[in-house]
């Protein structure tokens, strides 16, 4: 029997057991494969880190995206930067009041893979025809469009890769200024427990960019370790402290089937552990 | 260069059918020559007789020693880990489909991009030896755990490995304690008294300090040190002259014995594995005859395949194989050794392999066999003057060999 062990950290690892390998390859940008586990289902791993299971991708997909859209309310344009696999695709296109979709990914044979054998990912959103689908450098990408969006998705792999530059201030401040007035940016910052200089770094460079900024959290099981952080920036202050009777209004017009989405998770994933919010300098509260 | 030796194994050459059955001589008139020829089950042999030598330690080959991919996938089919120290041998093992979690970084001096990549490809463990080095790991501090160099100086290695790397014992303190400060996980102690080390004794040392050093920690502190890599060093047998492997690790199993149980521990042979298990054979393209010797001119030389002559200050026995030797039965017993130079195709005088030893006449066309050219040769060889690496010949490969990435 195969085994994949996870290298992400030196001392403590997950692993497991692959009763298929479907497709292994080097692409241009990082190493990829796709096998089958017992539990989880498909797994896709990029340089020896899990990214996504088709079993639990829905937490990670529904949060990343539902979060930003129903706490802004009226959300029209979307960019999302990454997301090859077409999760964070699928559910922004359930939303129908979205007008367009514009996804920035920079390695396009990872869209090809996914496509083919992670179908329930994307559940056929790249025919969607809001969609335009860029294979580019995010942060390129973002430094050069004309275009301004009141939602912008980061769902990249960590910062030990090609999704480097998508943790940079400079990228932070080119998405804040394609962001039209109360727009969201959000971004995925690693597990708190296992990557707390992720959140110290990004807390950093979102204090410099945005009004206001904060970190919300959700637990991915195989992002192993405990919840994961996803960071939330607007210049709207008033977007993350809206009551869960706001946010269930929204939810309830978009119609929308999540799976572990509710409103009173929305509201209150916003409170995060002690640790994590001295990490991050706000030890008095928010 | 030792003149006595050479005409004993030169007396050998005069067999056609030698050295575990391989023809080189119908190899060099298949392939070509220069030519060398990589027999994996020497390697296979000699990971055997290591893991023998030395059981329960785990055994990183030093990919440096021979960077070929058909020798690393025969290595890791034996269940051999791997220490690599750039780029360019990460993808070496992902060209031989090793996985990373065999896998340990030893270089102590690295730029943040060679840390990002050897992440990127799994590695998770990496070699320090000063405080900067610690402070550019910070930087991936979630990510990784050090293993700490320490040297101990070996006057009888033939390659001194703890001149320009490793710390001074009496600073582990102080550095485990900056690491602890900085949120590095420091996991143990690593050295490499040197290469092809005469007797033991430097190993068996430095065992004993590194036991003492983990101890002490290990008493006192709440990071643990649990590793221990003793590093390379294990000798093969180039003159006749060097003491078997189960007779040079005796006493340092017996040192090992002294470590606390919860401390693992690695190894890091490149030589041992890789020296015997590769054969160059080069033809005779130029004959002279210079004041009383003759100048036999070869195709392969120091800029090539012998560049271990001067990089590794090894001299690697050689054997002729005449053309008029074959078949044996027909061979010239009679003809008197003469004084002669072996020298190299490059236009540079330095390009010497041999000079004045004593050698039955050669013809244009003859073979020069040399065994034991398995470790920092075809390494270390350059393209100097134009003439290309000699082609390695892998006999008794792997199947499993392959170019794309394997795990588990």
């Amino acid at each position: 029997m195969k085994e994949f062990p996870e290298t992400l950290y030196d001392a403590y690892r997950q692993s497991f057991d692959c009763d298929e390998v479907y497709f292994e390859y080097k692409t241009d940008h990082q190493h990829l494969v796709v096998f089958h586990n017992p539990k989880f289902g498909r797994v896709m791993a990029l340089d020896g880190v899990i990214q996504t299971t088709e079993k639990d991708e829905f937490v990670y997909h529904e949060m990343l995206t539902h979060v930003p859209i129903l706490a802004h309310g009226r959300v029209k344009r979307v960019l999302i930067i990454g997301g090859g696999d077409g999760g964070i695709l699928r559910e922004v296109a359930r939303h129908k009041a979205v007008e367009r979709i514009v996804m920035v990914e920079i390695d396009a044979a990872v869209v090809e893979t996914c496509k083919k054998v992670l179908p329930g990912h994307s559940a056929g959103a790249f025919d969607d025809p809001r969609l335009d689908l860029v294979i580019d450098d995010g942060a390129a990408f973002i430094a050069n469009t004309k275009e301004q969006f009141d939602v912008i998705i980061v769902d990249s792999t960590d910062p030990i890769g090609p999704g480097e530059v998508l943790f940079e201030q400079d990228f932070y401040r080119h998405c804040q200024a394609h962001l039209t007035a109360g727009g969201v940016l959000v971004t995925q910052n690693g597990v708190a427990f296992m990557q707390l200089d992720e959140a110290r770094n990004t807390a950093t460079r979102f204090g410099w960019v945005f009004k206001d900024w904060h970190f919300y959290a959700s637990a991915v099981p195989t992002y192993i370790g405990g919840a994961m952080l996803m960071s939330f920036g607007t210049d709207d202050a008033t977007l993350r402290r809206q009551s869960v009777d706001v946010i269930s209004a929204r939810f309830k017009a978009a119609n929308l089937d999540t799976r572990y989405y509710t409103p009173e998770i929305h509201v209150g994933a916003f409170a995060l552990p002690r640790y994590v919010l001295q990490a991050i300098g706000k030890e008095i509260g928010a | 260069m030792n003149n006595e030796q050479l005409d004993v194994i030169a007396a050998r050459g005069d067999v056609r059918l030698f050295d575990r059955g391989v023809d080189y001589a119908a190899l060099a008139a298949q392939h070509g020559s220069p030519l060398l020829v990589l027999d994996c089950n020497v390697l296979r042999q000699q990971f055997r007789a290591l893991s023998a030598a030395l059981p329960n330690v785990t055994l990183h080959y030093a990919i440096k020693a021979l960077p070929e991919v058909t020798a690393i996938a025969t290595l890791a089919e034996e269940g051999a880990h791997f220490d690599i120290a750039s780029q360019g041998e990460i993808e070496l093992l992902r060209a031989a489909g090793v996985g990373p979690r065999q896998t340990i970084h030893t270089h102590p001096i690295k730029r943040p991009r060679d840390i990002v990549a050897a992440l990127r490809a799994g590695v998770t463990t990496f070699v320090a030896d000063n405080a900067n080095e610690l402070e550019k790991l910070a930087r991936f501090r979630d990510r990784v755990a050090v293993l700490l160099r320490v040297s101990f100086r070996s006057p009888d290695a033939r390659c001194d490995l703890s001149k320009k790397f490793g710390c001074m014992p009496e600073d582990v303190h102080a550095l485990l304690a900056h690491a602890e400060t900085l949120g590095v996980q420091v996991k143990g102690l690593c050295f490499h008294v040197g290469s092809q080390s005469a007797s033991p004794d430097a190993h068996v040392q430095a065992i004993a300090a590194c036991t003492a050093l983990i101890r002490g920690n290990n008493a006192t502190r709440d990071n643990k040190l649990y590793v221990l890599d003793i590093g390379g060093g294990f000798p093969v047998d180039y003159d006749g002259t060097t003491q078997g492997i189960e007779a040079f690790c005796t006493p340092i199993r017996e040192a090992l014995a002294q470590m606390p149980d919860s401390v693992t521990v690695f190894a890091e042979p490149g030589r041992f594995l890789a020296a015997p298990a590769m054969t160059c054979i080069t033809s005779v393209i130029g004959k002279a005859d210079r004041g009383g010797k003759i100048w036999y001119f070869l195709d392969d030389g120091v800029y090539n395949s012998f560049s271990g002559q001067i990089f590794d200050h090894t001299v690697y026995p050689l054997t002729t194989l005449r053309q008029s030797d074959v078949p044996p039965t027909a061979r010239h017993g009679g003809d008197k050794p003469r004084l002669s130079v072996l020298a190299g195709p490059t236009c540079d005088s330095i390009d010497i392999i041999a000079e004045d030893i004593m050698l039955p006449e050669l013809a244009i066309g003859d073979l020069i066999v040399a065994p034991m050219m398995g470790a920092y040769t075809s390494a270390s060889a350059t393209e100097f003057n134009g003439f290309a690496k000699t082609t390695i010949l892998a006999l008794h490969a792997p199947l499993r060999a392959s170019n794309v990435l394997r795990f588990g």
